[in-house]
């Protein structure tokens, strides 16, 4: 067999749910005096499914536990054989559980299952993510006044903006804290969670639907801080910049901005 | 061992749960080897801890995912990323394994073997050209364990890698776990194989620990080294002389302390055998 054709094989068997070679593959081999071919083969079988399946529990430590190890290994497998690794870094084997569960599960099963892989998808994004620039109050504390209206900014590489439906949240932080692991259920109200790095740290935080809001409207609709001062007028009249300052401060704190530069 | 390339000691496989206590303690470690695709990424704590360290301590990097023998063209976009790594830690020099790890559509993520063939020895020494092209200096090629080999190969895999760097300039990194482990599970002899090795071409050594099972041995990284290794270790230092020796530890990761403890038994034996060798010589 030529080298092309002999990988062929050896890659399909690999692939394949069942660890049964093909004759040629297993004829094209030999074992040693204790190793027969068909053991050889069978290391090499476990060897891939075992080592994508741990990464997959790892980067999704919160649906393992939810699902436990006969559950998620099933789920996991039937990803990794509808989507075989295309990166040559294991670091993306999880980018498409989510799509995954949405499209292989019923929406009964799949639609609080799928948030939750988004959550924890998101949280390997940011971990990783660029490093950027972030605006800080120090920098803020020095802009002149004629700054101020026309400042826009813009998400640091790592920010994450989930909309969450069920709390999914909840059910991550428990495993993450060992704590009981709450039952799924729907928020009453939708909320928005995000996940940024900050220094060398992931963080979360979930906003309330008015912050929410006012930073959807800085981030998404491109608006700057006048525009901001005047949506926020509707609600909180005269009290509107000092609501906008105080929640610009938080997110600057927090480290989750970059100033869009004009 | 090439004169161009100082021996560089003893070093340890950088790996993140370490990272911390390296920057706090900065252990006797005179260099540590980094996994190239754990940090081929955009930001985050492992650039942070890479850079930290490659500004206190020579590195090597070393590759598992370059695919020397797959059946796929070589990835531009990686050996890209590959390069940008080295140009960020300038290691003391780049490995990878000889092996395919990538089939023709998918990553497999394993250190698959090769059939050591006249036709696999073309395709590989071929690609090898295209890699170093890129990088601009010797490719390192790193023996790897395996549990079954191919029916038809036209040489025993030391040949092979003799052969491979003949023809396509690339250096050596003998990993004598992995010849123990590959030995033990073809039933060759694994003295054979290491002194076969052209001495200077051996740019570094490997030492790890492994599973065994009696009938067969695995090679998992996630015991201290066993004792027949060290014993091919100190056979192999006493033929090759001073070697750069890097120890792996990949699972069941023990305290920094025990890990530090296992160096620096390398360390000693090495320093016993190369005074032994400077009596002698």
């Amino acid at each position: 067999m030529r080298l092309n054709e002999w990988q062929l094989a050896f890659e399909a068997f690999l692939l394949e749910e069942a660890m049964a070679a093909p004759p040629t593959l297993s004829a094209s081999l030999i074992g040693g005096p204790t190793l027969d071919v068909d053991t050889g083969l069978a290391i090499y079988h476990n060897a891939y499914k075992a080592r994508l399946l741990e990464v997959l529990r790892n980067d999704f430590t919160a649906i393992h536990h939810w699902l436990g190890d006969e559950e998620f290994d099933a789920l996991a497998g039937a990803y990794i054989r509808q989507h075989p690794s295309k990166h040559y870094s294991l670091r993306w084997l999880g980018q498409g559980f989510e799509t995954f569960i949405r499209e292989h599960l019923v929406p009964e099963q799949s639609a609080a299952l799928s948030e939750l892989a988004t959550l924890e998808w998101a949280f390997t994004l940011a971990f990783d993510a660029p490093p950027g620039a972030p605006l800080t109050i120090e920098a803020m504390a020095a802009f002149s006044p004629q700054e101020w209206p026309v400042l826009k900014v813009k998400p640091m590489p790592s920010l994450q903006w989930l909309e969450q439906r069920f709390n999914s949240l909840a059910l991550w932080r428990s495993v993450k804290e060992a704590t009981d692991f709450p039952h799924s259920e729907t928020l009453e109200v939708p909320q928005v969670c995000l996940i940024w790095r900050s220094d060398l740290l992931c963080n979360y935080r979930s906003l309330e639907p008015a912050e929410a809001s006012a930073l959807h409207g800085l981030l998404i609709e491109g608006w700057n801080f006048a525009e901001l001062c005047a949506e926020l007028t509707v609600i909180y009249g005269e009290g509107a910049p000092l609501q906008a300052v105080t929640w610009l401060k938080q997110w600057v704190h927090d480290g989750m901005l970059e100033r869009l530069e004009r | 061992m090439s004169a161009s390339v100082p021996f560089l000691g003893y070093g340890l496989g950088l790996r993140s749960a370490y990272y911390q206590q390296i920057l706090e303690q900065l252990p006797d470690v005179d260099w540590f080897e980094v996994v190239s695709e754990n940090f081929m990424v955009q930001g985050g704590k492992a650039l942070y801890f890479l850079d930290a360290i490659a500004e206190r301590y020579p590195v090597v990097m070393h590759g598992v995912s370059l695919s020397i023998g797959g059946p796929h063209a070589l990835d531009a976009g990686y050996l890209k990323q590959l390069k940008q790594l080295a140009e960020r830690v300038k290691p003391a020099w780049i490995s990878d394994h000889l092996c395919w790890s990538r089939g023709n559509a998918h990553q497999l993520h394993d250190l698959l073997p090769l059939p050591y063939t006249e036709e696999s020895l073309a395709y590989i020494a071929g690609r090898v050209a295209q890699v170093q092209d890129v990088l601009q200096r010797p490719l390192v090629l790193e023996n790897v364990s395996s549990y079954v080999r191919a029916a038809t190969d036209d040489f025993t895999e030391w040949e092979f890698l003799q052969a491979l760097s003949h023809v396509s300039g690339c250096e050596l990194l003998l990993d004598v776990n992995n010849v123990y482990v590959s030995s033990r599970n073809h039933g060759f002899d694994p003295w054979t194989f290491i002194q076969s090795l052209p001495k200077e071409k051996v740019r570094q050594l490997h030492l790890a620990g492994h599973s065994d099972y009696g009938e067969y041995v695995i090679d998992t990284h996630d015991h201290p080294v066993s004792d027949p290794v060290w014993a091919l270790y100190q056979r192999t230092l006493e033929h090759f002389g001073p070697v750069a020796t890097l120890l792996e530890r990949d699972d069941h990761f023990p305290p920094f302390a025990e890990l530090l403890d296992e160096l620096h038994k390398a360390r000693e034996l090495g320093d016993h055998v190369l005074a032994g060798r400077q009596q002698c010589a």
